[in-house]
């Protein structure tokens, strides 16, 4: 057995292993009520990844994700008075057009992805503080509840953010898996010049993958910003780094092509039971930055795929 | 214009492409340098108090001068350490990290060791710049000996800077009040402070390694192709290494200028860096792809950049458009770079 034939099954024997290691330190880990809470309470990180496994897939990347999530955040709370419930039509429309834009610069304009993505982050975040006059706003707790209490609470001891979560991994799944887009992504992903050879219309597919991509992160900063009853233009700080590492460590690698929607659930639930580890462990909170830095080096190295990089690594 | 391009065959022959980009970020810099004093001329008039165009402006004045001298010497450092690696065609997206770690690292040892410049705390500054030598490295080896793409290995290794600073400071701010080191802000020569003068010195090192010695040639040679470059005998992993240790010093230099002008060492003193000096370095016409440019594009790079978050500020324009303004610009400026005909497709 090598270490070609062990890599679809490598992010698994990661989760499990951490999983074990983890809960032999703390029995108490595997607690299911604690287990639950820990999953759901990292649910808008999640959907961002969901999103970001798309940009990989294809082998690009959004590192606009975070910047886009933050502008959401400011959004739906300065306009929640307005639009109450609708105020998530206009995030979700938000986040598919910076994407959407995003994917047209580097489709039809060549600009590689982490630059046009940087750039349209930092229009985002331009925004962001424009609409909030660089202030941290609140929601109104009336409307908040009256509009998107629905997203938080239990039904039958299962949290509701885990249903959300699991309605759009739904989605993500039938979109990869089922539909011709998906079918289409994958050869992208797989071999850019090939698709485009069998007459794949390559750059409608990209930009597509990435307004996905922004329109994930979106979703993902209205959950955060009706959890935290709050927007401002910081306030998802620190999720790009979490993002990324959950979907590599998922076993999507760099390079696109492989792994998927489900790899990013595995990837998301590792980066849940690493930080818990942290937390049992009473690794500093400050130290965290620094172990992910270096799980994403580790990750990015097992899963990358040197055949594709033509022996050329720029 | 279109029109003499298309009749005269001389103008057309003068006007090449390559010669545009070439000159174009002069051009665009000197068109700021004209444009925002003429904003303030016509503010002045709207409120009915008039000023002689250019010779009464706030902006275009060398007291403005220097401020836009000071805010951009660290930015000048960290785009000129980039700029060599954006040369052979690879990015690194590392220098927050590695500027704050050398801020933080200078801070402590220069405290440690009786804080002052006149006694054995200088040797902190060499200290700071090993560090990021030592940083540089680590990054160009996670690139190479990895084969990981140098965006990701670098984004990854700045996480890890900025979460090792972190560490060291536990959030804390760390002040450096040494009146000797903080005398590159204070005194001033020319109406220019010290560090300025540090930064250009830097700068013009920076040319001598880049046009001067066989280092710098073999970053153009691997920008410009590198399996030709490898054909041709070069170790160009070496080279790689070597320019990613390179850009490391460069980023502590920034780091020490950067303490210098505030005074304090902490996580967020590289805040920022990241996007401003890749901005800066393919605005100033160094292309995304390699092979072309250099450091005196980055200085008007840097420059163009300064002058604009300057010029917005002189002329009123709230400081949340700067971002956005950055952002198409440097989209813009990749843009102008790429010749499509050469260029199958982007990830």
């Amino acid at each position: 057995m090598t270490l070609e034939t062990l890599k679809p099954y490598l992010p698994w024997i990661t989760l499990f292993v951490l999983a074990g290691i983890v809960g032999a330190a703390n029995p108490a880990f595997f607690n299911p009520v604690g287990l639950v809470a820990l999953v759901a309470d990292i649910t808008p990180l999640f959907i961002m990844a969901l999103g970001m496994t798309f940009a990989i897939y294809i082998g690009g990347i959004d590192l606009s994700v975070q910047q886009m999530a933050n502008l959401v955040t400011v959004i739906a709370t300065v306009y929640l008075a307005q639009f109450g419930i609708g105020v998530a039509f206009v995030c979700v429309i938000v986040g598919f057009l910076f994407g959407a834009i995003s994917g047209f610069i580097t489709t039809r304009l060549y600009v590689p992805s982490f630059v046009s993505t940087l750039a349209m982050g930092f229009v985002a975040l331009s925004g962001a503080k424009f609409l909030s006059g660089e202030r941290a706003l609140s929601m109104d707790a009336t409307l908040r509840d009256q509009s998107f209490g629905w997203m938080f609470g239990n039904t039958a001891g299962v949290p509701h953010e885990l249903i959300i979560a699991g309605v759009l991994l739904f989605i993500a799944w039938f979109l990869q898996k089922r539909t011709t887009f998906g079918r289409a992504l994958k050869a992208v992903g797989s071999g850019e010049l090939a698709a485009v050879a069998s007459g794949l219309n390559v750059d409608r597919i990209k930009i597509l993958a990435f307004a996905i991509s922004g329109m994930f992160a979106a979703i993902a900063g209205l959950m955060f910003s009706v959890k935290l009853s709050g927007g401002d233009a910081n306030l998802a700080n620190g999720f790009l780094l979490l993002a990324i590492v959950a979907v590599l460590v998922g076993g999507t690698p760099l390079t696109g092509g492989v792994g998927g929607v489900v790899n990013t659930v595995i990837g998301t639930l590792i980066v849940v039971v690493i930080r818990a580890g942290m937390v049992y462990l009473e690794i500093d909170a400050t130290q965290q930055q620094m172990v992910f830095g270096i799980v994403l080096i580790a990750a990015i190295a097992l899963t990358i795929d040197r055949s594709k990089l033509r022996g050329v690594v720029k | 214009m279109a029109d003499t391009m298309a009749n005269a065959t001389p103008a057309a022959r003068f006007l090449t492409r390559d010669r545009i980009i070439k000159w174009a970020p002069l051009l665009v810099l000197g068109v700021l340098i004209l444009l925002f004093p003429f904003f303030e001329w016509l503010e002045d008039i709207r409120a009915g108090e008039a000023h002689a165009y250019l010779i009464d402006s706030r902006f275009f004045s060398i007291r403005n001068a220097a401020r836009i001298g000071i805010a951009a010497a660290p930015a000048l450092m960290v785009a000129v350490g980039v700029t060599f690696i954006i040369i052979m065609g690879s990015i690194d997206l590392s220098m927050e990290g590695t500027v704050s770690v050398c801020a933080v690292i200078f801070a402590f040892a220069f405290l440690a060791w009786s804080g002052t410049v006149l006694s054995w705390a200088w040797l902190a500054i060499p200290a700071a710049m090993l560090v990021g030598a030592a940083m540089g490295f680590i990054n160009g080896l996670v690139h190479v000996k990895l084969k990981i793409p140098s965006f990701m290995a670098s984004l990854a290794m700045g996480f890890v800077g900025t979460g090792l600073a972190l560490l060291l400071t536990g959030g804390d701010r760390t002040r450096v009040e040494d009146p000797i080191f903080r005398s590159l802000l204070t005194e001033r020569w020319l109406n220019f402070p010290v560090m300025v003068y540090v930064a250009f010195a830097f700068l013009l090192i920076a040319w001598f390694i880049q046009s001067r010695t066989t280092l710098g040639r073999n970053f153009y040679a691997v920008g410009g192709g590198e399996e030709l470059a490898h054909a041709s005998g070069l170790n160009v992993e070496r080279v790689r290494l070597m320019g990613f240790t390179l850009a490391g010093v460069f980023f502590a230099v920034g780091a020490l200028l950067a303490v210098g002008r505030i005074g304090i060492a902490e996580t967020a003193t590289g805040n920022n860096f990241m996007f401003v000096s890749i901005t800066a370095v393919v605005v100033g016409g160094t292309a995304l792809w390699g092979g072309i440019g250099g450091v005196w594009n980055t200085l008007v790079g840097v420059l163009i950049v300064s002058v604009i978050n300057n010029g917005m500020v002189v002329i009123g324009l709230p400081a949340y458009v700067q971002d956005a303004v950055l952002g198409i610009l440097v989209i813009l400026a990749v843009v102008l770079s790429t010749d499509r005909r050469s260029v199958s497709f982007v990830k």
